[in-house]
This record gives structure tokens, sequence and C-alpha cells, in this order.
């Protein structure tokens, strides 16, 4: 029995949301003033985007 | 003093060349020894070793980021590896996922269920545990060299 409520995300819900919640760490670990926090979190929020549907592209041909 | 007398005064040692001389020893000092202290409290507690530091807005962040990559994945119920591996993939997880400092022990508190990785959800909740580990390693190594002036 768990005291947790069992959370159901999509693949893509979960992407977001690690994308997100990482990029935001980055920003205030990396930058010190907040706008280059704001403009790192943009970056690499972007970047992670980037990165997981290029990979996913990349993968779809074998995925059948 | 003044530079006449620096000019004048007798040397204690011959000066060594820089290619001969010595590293001087690496001592331990008391800044090093708070550093340290830091950087374990940071592991214990997510955020803790910047808070220590007064660095507010990162010691928000830390506890907020790897409490929710936590909470998210032990709903997901991903699997919490225990120091009972049965090879190396699960000892990497435990190290990982015992990075996250007291919120592992926290994590296996609350999901009493045990993880169910036979669906996917499961499966992502496992990396979701994992990176809160390694995050909160990451921001407590930063709390260290911030704590030693290399960082700010």
């Amino acid at each position: 029995m768990s005291l947790l409520s069992p959370l159901n995300l999509t693949h893509i819900q979960s992407f977001l949301l690690f994308a997100a919640v990482i990029s935001l760490a980055f920003g205030f670990l990396g930058r010190r003033r907040p706008k280059d926090r704001v403009k790192y979190i943009l970056w690499s929020f972007f970047l992670f985007l980037l990165v997981g549907i290029g990979i996913a592209w990349a993968m779809y041909p074998f995925s059948r | 003093m003044s530079q006449d007398s620096n000019e004048t005064a007798p040397l204690a040692q011959p000066p060594a060349s820089l290619d001969t001389a010595p590293p001087p020893p690496r001592e331990f000092s008391p800044s090093e020894g708070k550093a340290w202290g830091i950087a374990v409290a940071g592991w214990l507690l997510p955020g803790l070793g910047h808070a220590l530091l007064r660095m507010w807005g990162r010691a928000s962040v830390v506890f907020v980021t790897v409490g929710l990559l936590v909470v998210v994945g032990a709903s997901m119920r991903g699997n919490l590896f225990t120091s009972e591996g049965n090879d190396a993939f699960d000892t990497l997880g435990y190290v990982a996922d015992l990075g996250a400092g007291s919120f592992y022990f926290l994590a296996r508190a609350v999901e009493r269920g045990g993880p169910d990785v036979s669906h996917a959800g499961g499966d992502y909740g496992t990396r979701f545990l994992a990176t809160a580990g390694v995050l909160n390693l990451l921001a407590a190594l930063h709390a260290y060299e911030a704590a030693r002036g290399r960082k700010a």
C-alpha cells in the first residue's frame, strides 16, 4: 500500500516534466543573474526537446 | 616594511628554480573542512548546502526539484534500488538513488507497494528517482565549490 496516489503520465508528459525540472535546476545552479538564468533555462529546455525528439525520430525506423 | 629592507634582508632559504621546486604540501584548512560539511549537508537534505551559504534561491530550487522528481518517481512506482543488487547496474542505480540523501529513505518509506516496472510509467519513475539523486549530488558539489570560493 503506497501513501502516494498513483500517477500515470504519458511518455510525452514525462518527457516535458523531466526537461522542465532539470532545465530549471541547471539554470539556477549554472547562472547567477536572473536574466542569464531565464535564458539558460529556456535554452536548456529547448535543447532537451530537440535532442529527445531527434533521438525519437532516429529510432523510428527500428520500431517496426 | 620598506622596499629597501626587503632587498637587503637575508633569505631563509636559497630560491629554488621553478623547474625543480616541489609543489607546496596541501594542507587541510578549516575552510576546506567547512566546505566538506556543507557538501555533506547538501547531500543529506537537498538544498541545505546552499541554504547554509545563504543562497536562498538555489537552495529552494534544489529542494523543490529534487523533491518533485522523487515524489513523481515514487508515484509512478519507479524502482528504488537497494544495496542488495544482483549486478553492477543495480549497484549503479543504488548509488544514483542514494544521491538524493534523506529523500531516498523518505521515498522508501512512502512507497510501500514496491516498484512496478511492468508498464512504461514505472520505468520512467525509475529514471526520475535516479535523476533526483544525481541532480542532488551535482548540487552538493556546486555548494562545495561555492564554499571554497570557486563558484558563485
